[in-house]
């Protein structure tokens, strides 16, 4: 019971902290377009300071336990001939953002792209206003989502959890994540909605699709009282989003089941404290959650079938070893063996000894020992 | 070779006849296009000589237009020039090697014989007559009809006719095989180019298929006519030496009948029999009037102390001036006689001096162009002649000392370059300003050098942009005033153009609309092969090209940097006029204010900085 009325102050705070964190957005677009105005009406070039992302500025914050932006920054001015037509993508897509956080309406990042053409702002390819649109989190401080642009890729979402949706037209409508086999897709209106209940007392995020179904059927959701993720290889930030609140609002504990490859253990590494390509991001990060396996020295002690590594994964190996998360404990360790062996182990290995082998003994006795890490 | 072997003398027809391949009429479609060449550079030279402003008119006509190429067609050259002398018509038009064109200056054909061949391939591929009418005097137009006898190397008059007419020039017209569907391209290229380098000429062209092409002259004054003039020291070779010797006339003349009769004329003494003391006594007076060879006459009667007689009867075979005798045949007695001479007679002196010649400085520097008294004597010293040698005294192995040395001595001054003809860089500019109507162009002519003693000018222009339609670098290449359309792969013009990094002078090679007219102007021109369509690269030319082209890249670079300043200056305005507006839009509903800010004036300071940085106008022909 205690614990119920947790959840439910949590709630409330949550909701009240969302549409704070709205106003505060908009207020925020609000006072740079005004800044704008003002210049233009002194007659000055108006300008943007943008936090510098370029690898020298990006840093690890042991206190965070992520990646964060230095303090540097870059001037983009609209004096500067070169900068003027960047200058004026990036307000327009803080005009947008505000029309679109003002009107509670989705847009991804493709269709920002399209839309910019119906304002006579080019953009060349949508490389370009993926790059601008990156500028604007920078600017804000703000990841994307925030301002209502998400990502093509979708990644989706099992288990027994009730969400409230926010979206306009939906507003109050319940939904339990359990009553369609195939999952739901975690979108702009996933991640918008309110946690309402769950009896899950675990979050499985998994790399693939195919096992996810697979463990849909094994009923793992139920076998293990879990909701269970598909990331889609790496996870992206919607997913992330998701992860963290289910861990921080639901109090779930996350755990990560990847391929046993350097990649796998990357996937895991950044649900827990995120990548360098949103380093000017906070909130992304489960710091907390725990990468079960495939481990390494799973591949041993299970018996895997392997495959050998090729070059770039060995590249990748090395390149990691310079990564300041990489230097000690399991992380340290699994990548060092990975490095001996020079092999590797897809999720799928387990089949070799029955298909429901993974679910009937890997994970039981992974769960049992992460409860020891 | 075996000894039965016949040999037979040919006759220059019959020789170009069985190489005709050599001079350009190995094939219909290439025949057709050297006989017009041949026909309107003739037209050319002929008009540029006498001073007059070229106007000629081409006809190219199917004999029977239903037939498929190859076939017969009339070619006919009509031009305003001075037309040929009927008697020398004929010989002019009917004998191979028969030409006013063996001097040493510039002209577009070298012997006049190719119109020749034109005339022999027609007749030999068709087997009809060439009609030639000419009008020298602007009283008379004589036509002919005439066909070449191969064997004799003889015209043959098939019909003369005079008719009075006041109009001058000449008009030529056979008939021959030809391709016009395969030549017509290079025919039509051939006049359009020459026109480009011929701007103070009016062409005109009927081709069979009905078209007419009417290239009118774009200037009224011709460039200076190229003068004749003596050889360069580079240029010459031992046996060009030796007949200089001979033409001077440093030479015991022959004593003939005909001498005789010069040196009684010239002391008026033609009618009467004289004696040997009448003789010397008129010669003390008249002296100084009389020409070198009658004083070396009476100079060596004075020694056989001989009256005009005597003189007939002798045969002088030696001037012994180490023994002072001379040595001479006598017919009546048949035996060979000696007679002193007195080293301190004044007729001893002109002796002396005719037979060692004149000094070898003064031999240099009267013969030769660019060959002064002072230039003479330092070239003595290098090449180890004593100054007052005796050209007349010199052994075959010291003429080739002398020729060698000639070559190697590097103090004589380039080659005169009166005798050449080159356009001049403002008819140049004018020709392809009219023809291209270019945004940008530089015209140069380099002051001339030689390559082995002839003199050439290289004449270069660069056009760009505007309404040259073609893109990447098209070069027209002129040599003597004649376009070249063959072969172009081998040039050394092409060679030079192809070696510039244009990307230096911020030039697009391939894709830029860009000319280049190259002319080199020699008294020979060293052309690859007898076709005359490509220039061998002579370094001396391919220097001078080179550094042409660079002149003029670099005119092109200045103009191409102040090009691109001004189109990123327009560009920026446009960038301002373009996004200004949508930040003030966006800006205005983001900040939620109802008016949008006051930002035109900034746009306008941006373009009106832009205008004081300079337009593309300002730029334009700085060459």
């Amino acid at each position: 019971m205690a614990k119920k009325q947790t959840k439910k102050e949590t709630k409330k705070q949550t909701k009240k902290d969302k549409i704070d964190k709205s106003k505060n957005l908009i207020s925020l677009l609000k006072k740079h377009g005004a800044q704008v105005y003002e210049d233009l009406e002194n007659g000055e070039f108006p300008k943007f300071s943008i936090p510098n992302r370029s690898i020298s500025n990006i840093i690890y914050d042991k206190k965070l336990r992520q990646y964060v932006l230095g303090t540097n920054t870059s001037l983009r001015s609209s004096r500067n001939s070169s900068q003027l037509r960047s200058f004026t993508q990036l307000l327009w897509l803080a005009f947008f953002a505000n029309k679109l956080t003002h009107e509670k309406k989705s847009s991804t990042l493709r269709d920002v792209y399209y839309s910019s053409q119906a304002f006579a702002v080019d953009f060349e390819d949508q490389g370009e206003s993926d790059n601008i649109i990156v500028d604007l989190e920078a600017v804000l401080s703000q990841p994307r989502e925030d301002f209502y642009v998400f990502p093509e890729e979708r990644s989706s979402i099992f288990g027994d959890l009730t969400i409230e949706y926010t979206i306009p037209g939906y507003e109050g409508k319940t939904q339990n994540l359990s009553s369609h086999p195939d999952g739901y897709a975690i979108g702009p209106s996933m991640t918008s909605a309110e946690l309402v209940d769950t009896s899950a007392e675990l979050v499985i995020a998994i790399e693939k699709g195919g096992l996810f179904t697979r463990f849909v059927e094994e009923q793992v959701d139920k076998k293990f009282k879990s909701i269970i993720i598909n990331t889609g290889g790496q996870a992206p930030r919607s997913t992330r989003t998701l992860l963290k609140r289910l861990h921080d609002e639901m109090g779930l504990p996350v755990v990560i089941l990847t391929d046993g490859d350097v990649y796998g253990e990357h996937i895991a590494m950044v649900i827990k404290s995120g990548s360098a390509n949103a380093a000017h991001l906070k909130g992304l990060t489960v710091p907390d959650a725990k990468w079960m396996g495939v481990w390494a020295t799973d591949i041993d002690k299970f018996k895997l079938p392997t495959i050998p590594m090729t070059e770039s994964d060995i590249k990748r190996c090395y390149d990691l070893l310079k990564d300041p998360r990489y230097q000690e404990g399991l992380w340290k360790r699994e990548l060092e063996v990975f490095i001996k062996i020079k092999r590797k182990a897809e999720l799928e290995a387990f089949s070799k000894y029955g298909l429901n082998n993974i679910t009937e003994k890997y994970l039981p006795k992974k769960l049992e020992e992460s409860k020891s890490f | 070779m075996s000894s039965n072997e016949q040999f037979n003398q040919i006759s220059p027809s019959e020789f170009f006849y069985r190489n005709r391949d050599l001079a350009g009429f190995s094939n219909p479609t290439r025949s057709l296009y050297t006989a017009v060449r041949e026909f309107v550079e003739n037209s050319l030279d002929a008009c540029d000589h006498s001073g007059i402003l070229p106007n000629i008119h081409m006809t190219i006509k199917a004999v029977d237009p239903e037939k498929p190429d190859p076939k017969q067609y009339i070619l006919t050259v009509k031009d305003n020039g001075p037309g040929i002398p009927s008697k020398h018509v004929p010989l002019a038009f009917g004998t191979v090697l028969y030409g006013s064109k063996f001097g040493l200056k510039q002209a577009r054909g070298m012997f006049g014989l190719g119109a020749t061949m034109a005339i022999l391939y027609g007749q030999i591929t068709t087997n009809k007559s060439v009609k030639v009418k000419s009008n020298a005097d602007g009283k008379t137009r004589f036509d002919f009809e005439m066909l070449l006898d191969i064997q004799k190397n003889k015209p043959v008059i098939v019909k003369k006719q005079e008719t009075p007419s006041s109009e001058k020039g000449l008009s030529v017209s056979i008939c021959l095989d030809g391709d016009y569907s395969k030549a017509g391209t290079k025919i039509r290229d051939y006049v359009y180019q020459t026109s480009l380098i011929t701007p103070y000429a009016t062409i005109s062209f009927d081709d069979p298929k009905g078209e007419k092409f009417h290239h009118k002259a774009i200037i009224r004054s011709m460039p200076p006519a190229p003068t004749i003039i003596a050889p360069h020291p580079y240029g010459i070779d031992v046996e060009t030496i030796r007949r200089m010797l001979v033409d001077t006339h440093y030479q015991i003349p022959n004593v003939d009948d005909k001498m005789i009769e010069k040196v009684r004329k010239e002391l008026g003494m033609s009618k009467k029999k004289f004696t040997y003391d009448e003789i010397m006594k008129k010669t003390e007076k008249k002296w100084k009037s009389l020409s070198r060879p009658v004083r070396v006459v009476i100079s060596l009667m004075s020694f056989l102390e001989a009256d005009f007689e005597k003189l007939q009867r002798i045969r002088i075979e030696d001037v012994d001036l180490r023994n002072n005798k001379l040595v001479y045949w006598d017919y009546s007695t048949s035996q060979t006689l000696v007679a002193e001479m007195d080293v301190e007679s004044h007729y001893y002196k002109q002796l002396a001096n005719t037979v060692q010649g004149e000094s070898l400085t003064h031999f240099l520097s009267k013969r030769f162009q660019r060959v002064g008294p002072t230039a003479a004597l330092e070239f003595c010293k290098f090449a180890k002649f004593k100054p007052e040698t005796r050209v007349g005294n010199m052994t075959d192995q010291e003429l080739v000392k002398l020729s060698d040395a000639l070559q190697t001595y590097e103090g004589f001054r380039s080659p005169d370059p009166t005798c050449l003809a080159p356009l001049g860089d403002g008819p140049l500019e004018k020709g392809i300003e009219r023809r291209f109507e270019p945004d940008f162009m530089a015209v140069v002519q380099r002051t001339a050098s030689a390559y082995s003693g002839f003199p050439f000018v290289i004449e270069m222009g660069i056009a760009y942009g505007g309404k040259i339609e073609t893109r990447g670098t098209t070069v027209y290449r002129f040599a003597n005033r004649i376009p070249l359309l063959y072969d172009e792969g081998s040039d050394v013009v092409l060679k030079v153009v192809k070696d510039t990094d244009w990307n230096r002078y911020k030039v697009k090679n391939d894709s830029a609309p860009m000319i280049i007219v190259s002319h080199i102007c020699s008294t020979r021109v060293p052309y690859k092969t007898v076709g005359k369509e490509n220039v061998a690269d002579r370094p001396e030319i391919e220097k001078e090209l080179r550094l042409a082209l660079q002149f003029l890249s670099r005119k092109l670079s200045g103009y191409m940097s102040k090009k691109g300043q001004a189109e990123m200056a327009k560009k920026r305005a446009n960038l301002y006029s373009k996004y200004l507006p949508l930040v003030a839009q966006f800006c205005t509903e983001l900040s939620g204010n109802k008016k949008e800010p006051n930002y035109k004036e900034m746009i306008k300071e941006e373009t009106a900085l832009t205008n004081s940085e300079g337009t593309l106008e300002e730029v334009k022909k700085n060459g």
